[in-house]
């Protein structure tokens, strides 16, 4: 049981996707301009992920090894779509806001990644839960770089509006003086460094601890 | 041999499997993106209709840029003018407009409903006061089609965005045209 959990949690921060293994950057930094946008780049890595790593794992005895990549990118690819699609039709507004790097999941490291690293060699249910881990651990820190770059970028926080409310939280002092550069690439290359500088801090403490009698 | 057809069988299974699931899912999610589609039409053709009836379509076969237009009624059904669905090409390929001319062929308002230009350079064609150089063009003034037909100003406000400028005002230009065959019809 303890290893089960121990699949679920280990993506979230011992081996978070992007501040300790650094895989998929370009999203990471292209799409945290807004929380909305972090939020459903999240639900749709974390939606691909998860189906494309039981499927991969029901069919790793089946899948010859010569052409297991171009099946994985089928596979990907086909949950993507999907994706896709639902956004399109459901939330619009998202689906036009991720513009190209909606389709850009199905060369994200991370799905690959875990495909060819965890999946092809686990069972379905430590599969599931690998997928899990690690695309809540991706959302999490997608959410984490949107929000400080949003707030206090352009002093606001955005989430999905909801009848007559639009969604759109203003952060008192940021609104009035915001850190302009925390909104451009630069700004999220900033952040991105010293999120990492933590993150590697936290986990040398964390090894430092495990080291003492 | 074997080893070949179990490759070439998995691989088939994969993708008509995958193919059977797009299908459902499609299936779904077509009309409600259809509909979404057909709405966000409606409202740029209501943004474009100046406060004027919005009457019949006529499409328009012969034409490369300009794909429809819609006659605006003013009060006593009288012809005020048209709006017209036009496709221009742009830096980032196919741009699509809506644009709202008099009788006479004058550019009344314009919009871009889609296009695919590079952000924070040809994308700014869609920001609010992009078509002011074009507005009240087209019947004693033409509308510029070139950078040397703008004022400097403005010549450089599209500046690093000639591929966009060009698409937009060939469009609305060969919408004046148009506007001008039909005589008010």
């Amino acid at each position: 049981m303890s290893a089960h959990i121990k699949e679920l949690t280990k993506g979230i921060f011992r081996e978070n996707p992007t501040f300790i293994i650094m895989l998929g950057m370009c999203p990471t930094l292209a799409v945290t301009t807004q929380v909305i946008n972090a939020l459903s780049m999240g639900a749709g890595v974390l939606f691909v992920l998860f189906f494309s790593n039981v499927m991969i794992s029901l069919l790793k005895n089946v899948i010859p090894d010569c052409v297991r990549i171009p099946c994985y990118v089928v596979i990907i690819a086909s949950f993507v779509t999907v994706v896709e699609m639902i956004f399109h039709a459901f939330v619009p507004s998202v689906y036009n806001a991720l513009g190209v790097y909606l389709p850009l999941i199905v060369v994200n490291c991370i799905i690959l990644g875990r495909a060819e690293a965890f999946a092809n060699k686990n069972s379905v249910l430590d599969s599931a839960l690998d997928a899990i881990g690690m695309g809540t651990g991706f959302t999490l820190a997608l959410t984490l770089i949107a929000l400080i770059r949003e707030a206090s970028g352009n002093g606001t926080v955005t989430l999905l509006g909801i009848g007559d409310w639009n969604g759109v939280i203003n952060i008192p002092i940021f609104s009035k003086w915001p850190v302009k550069v925390m909104s451009l690439a630069a700004g999220a290359l900033l952040l991105m460094g010293y999120l990492k500088a933590f993150f590697i801090w936290k986990s040398s403490v964390s090894v430092k601890k495990e080291v003492k009698p | 041999m074997k080893k070949y057809i179990k490759v070439v069988l998995v691989l088939t299974s994969i993708c008509a499997v995958a193919a059977v699931l797009l299908a459902l899912v499609n299936s779904v999610t077509a009309p409600i993106i259809s509909l979404h589609e057909e709405e966000a039409a409606m409202k740029a053709l209501e943004e474009v209709s100046c406060g004027m009836e919005i009457g019949d379509r006529t499409d328009m076969t012969e034409s490369e840029t300009v794909n429809h237009y819609y006659k605006l009624h003013i009060a006593g059904g009288v012809t005020g003018g048209y709006i017209l669905d036009l496709s221009g090409k742009g830096y980032g390929g196919a741009l699509a407009l809506v644009a709202c001319y008099d009788p006479n062929g004058k550019l009344l308002a314009a919009k871009i409903v889609s296009e695919n230009e590079t952000p924070g350079v040809g994308k700014k064609a869609t920001l609010s006061g992009y078509m002011d150089k074009f507005i009240g063009k087209g019947t004693q003034f033409p509308i510029p089609t070139a950078k040397r037909m703008l004022t400097d100003e403005e010549a450089i406000a599209v500046s690093g965005a000639t591929m966009t400028f060009t698409g937009v005002s060939k469009a609305l230009a060969a919408g004046s045209e148009l506007v001008k065959s039909l005589g008010g019809k």
